[in-house]
């Protein structure tokens, strides 16, 4: 495990084209999930390399929750594969310490505290309460972490699901729509954050609506349109930004008006 | 996986699931063993097969909150979403089930010596207020307690099947509720040959007595926990391959 994770982390950032899949964090090849006869998700294909940042992008519906749950095992794909570390995410022995995950759906029991939350976790995988408070602390839920969650506004839970994602140190975040309810300190907190982690070799996926903070954040953006990959827009490449994205995700969406 | 038995524990300490059903099951015992002990003809309950029939209800009323507890174990987990981190933190969804099925099982033995103990407490309390003398003997008392507690461990296990083979959580406790309190009484009233092999009634030979039932119309404790073994054991096999079969939405 160690070995791979240093390669991966060597692994030049950004690089297109052919990648071989054993320097890949993540390799999604042929993916299709059919739900009777919709079909979600049509025989997609990207990598990710280790170190960068990418955005996740498409319209409402597009598939982009679908292939995370797919990736994170929770859905059994209908046909091609969605691996991390070149591997099915549950045949990773230690799965919490190399992948961490936001769900959009912000998955909390609203009886149990934060902190509690953090702790069933923790005790399933075996890291120590320590790791917990550190990371309360981190996504400053401090003081609100004997509360029940169900009393959290919505950028509290979104940190909340965000310091379960970090519990175990992955080398993998991906995370749907992460800012979704933070407040503008937080999102600036938040970009920081990922850039941060990214650079120390980290691989981050992230969803999200919000073309301008993407723009700020990622190094290049997938774009998907019901259940297909629409494009790949690398963002140093584009001369205005935020502007210029907004422009190409019109364009490959086809929503152009 | 003791990891895993250590988590589950402590979502039942942290989840007001848990006090709520301590509770409902309390007040639920109050009400039917008073009800009984007090409105029964002396006739009835003066009889060592009519107090036991009465304190029987303990292990009915057990053995239901135990399975409610082994259920709303998972069908929780499926209504607030936590099913997702749950199986993001570990992936092999048998050893989940697994640690669910242990979990629900050594609350549960807690649940039904409550259950048992509160009824016979009260029973007692409620024949000597009347005058009634006590036909129940140590060897009843012991039997009740052990028994109705391992009958309630069994039965969180068959719990934890049924709610990962539904996930949703009215229809788990609904099904369970009506099974256990409508379809078996009336089975076992009706067709007791058949009725004395379901599990509820199995419940009933292991601890000695169900509500309405004696250990007379019941089969003998050992048939009463190879039966009971193997319903939970099904339901565990049924509940594994539900959730390692189906996508979690
Ligand atoms: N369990 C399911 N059964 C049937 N259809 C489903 C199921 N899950 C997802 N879908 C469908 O698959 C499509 C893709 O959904 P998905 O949640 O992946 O979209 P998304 O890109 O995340 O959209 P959004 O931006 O709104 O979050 C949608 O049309 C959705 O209705
Ligand atoms: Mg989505």
């Amino acid at each position: 495990m160690r070995d791979e994770q240093l390669t991966t982390v060597n692994a030049v950032p950004g690089a297109s084209g052919v990648i071989d899949s054993a320097d890949a964090v993540v390799t999604v090849r042929g993916l299709s999930k059919h739900y009777g006869d919709f079909v979600a998700l049509d025989r997609l294909t990207f990598t990710l390399t280790a170190g960068t940042i990418t955005g996740f992008l498409g319209p409402n519906g597009a598939g982009k929750t679908t292939t995370l749950r797919l990736l994170l095992g929770l859905a059994e794909p209908t046909a091609g594969e969605a691996l991390v570390f070149g591997r099915r995410y549950r045949d990773l022995e230690q799965p919490t310490g190399m992948v961490g995950a936001v769900l959009e759906s912000g998955d909390f029991d609203p009886g149990r505290s934060g902190r509690n939350h953090l702790r069933m976790l923790a005790l399933a995988t075996g890291i120590p309460y320590e790791r917990a408070e550190e990371l309360l602390n981190l996504v400053e839920l401090g003081r609100a972490a004997d509360r029940p969650v169900r009393t959290y506004s919505l950028g509290m839970r979104q940190r909340l699901g965000l310091a379960a994602a970090l519990l175990g140190d992955p080398e993998l975040l991906l995370l749907d729509e992460p800012a979704n309810g933070l407040d503008p300190a937080g999102v600036h907190w938040l970009r920081g954050f990922l850039q941060q982690l990214a650079a120390g070799g980290r691989t981050i996926l992230i969803s999200s609506h919000v073309l301008a903070e993407v723009a700020q954040t990622v190094h290049s953006a997938l774009i998907i349109t019901s259940g297909r990959l629409a494009g790949q827009v690398q963002l140093d490449q584009l001369e205005d930004g935020a502007r210029s994205l907004e422009a190409a995700y019109l364009e490959l969406t086809g929503t152009m008006s | 996986m003791s990891h895993l038995v250590r988590s589950e524990l402590l979502k039942q300490r942290t989840t007001r699931t848990t006090l709520l059903l301590l509770v409902w099951m309390t007040a639920l015992i109050l009400l039917v063993t008073l009800l009984h002990v007090l409105s029964l003809s002396s006739a009835h309950i003066s009889s060592l097969d009519g107090q036991l029939k009465v304190v029987g209800w303990g292990t009915g009323i057990g053995a239901l909150f135990a399975a409610l507890l082994g259920a709303m174990s998972i069908t929780s987990e499926f209504r607030h979403g936590t099913i997702r981190p749950t199986l993001l933190a570990s992936p092999r969804r048998e050893r989940v089930i697994a640690a669910k099925l242990l979990a629900g099982a050594l609350t549960s033995l807690l649940v039904g010596l409550l259950a048992e103990a509160l009824t016979a407490g009260i029973e007692a309390a409620g024949l000597a207020a009347r005058g009634i003398h006590i036909h129940l003997g140590a060897a009843d008392y012991l039997q009740l307690l052990a028994g109705g507690a391992a009958a309630a461990a069994l039965f969180a296990a068959i719990g934890v099947g049924i709610g990962a083979v539904v996930r949703q959580q009215i229809g788990a406790v609904v099904g369970l509720c009506v099974w256990l309190l409508l379809i078996e009484t009336t089975l076992i009233g009706n067709i007791p040959s058949a009725g004395k092999y379901a599990p509820g009634a199995a419940a009933g030979a292991i601890a000695g007595a169900i509500q309405t039932q004696s250990a007379s119309q019941l089969v003998a404790p050992v048939l009463g926990v190879v039966l009971l073994v193997a319903y939970a054991a099904i339901a565990a096999a049924a509940g594994t391959l539900a959730t390692t079969r189906r996508d979690v939405a």
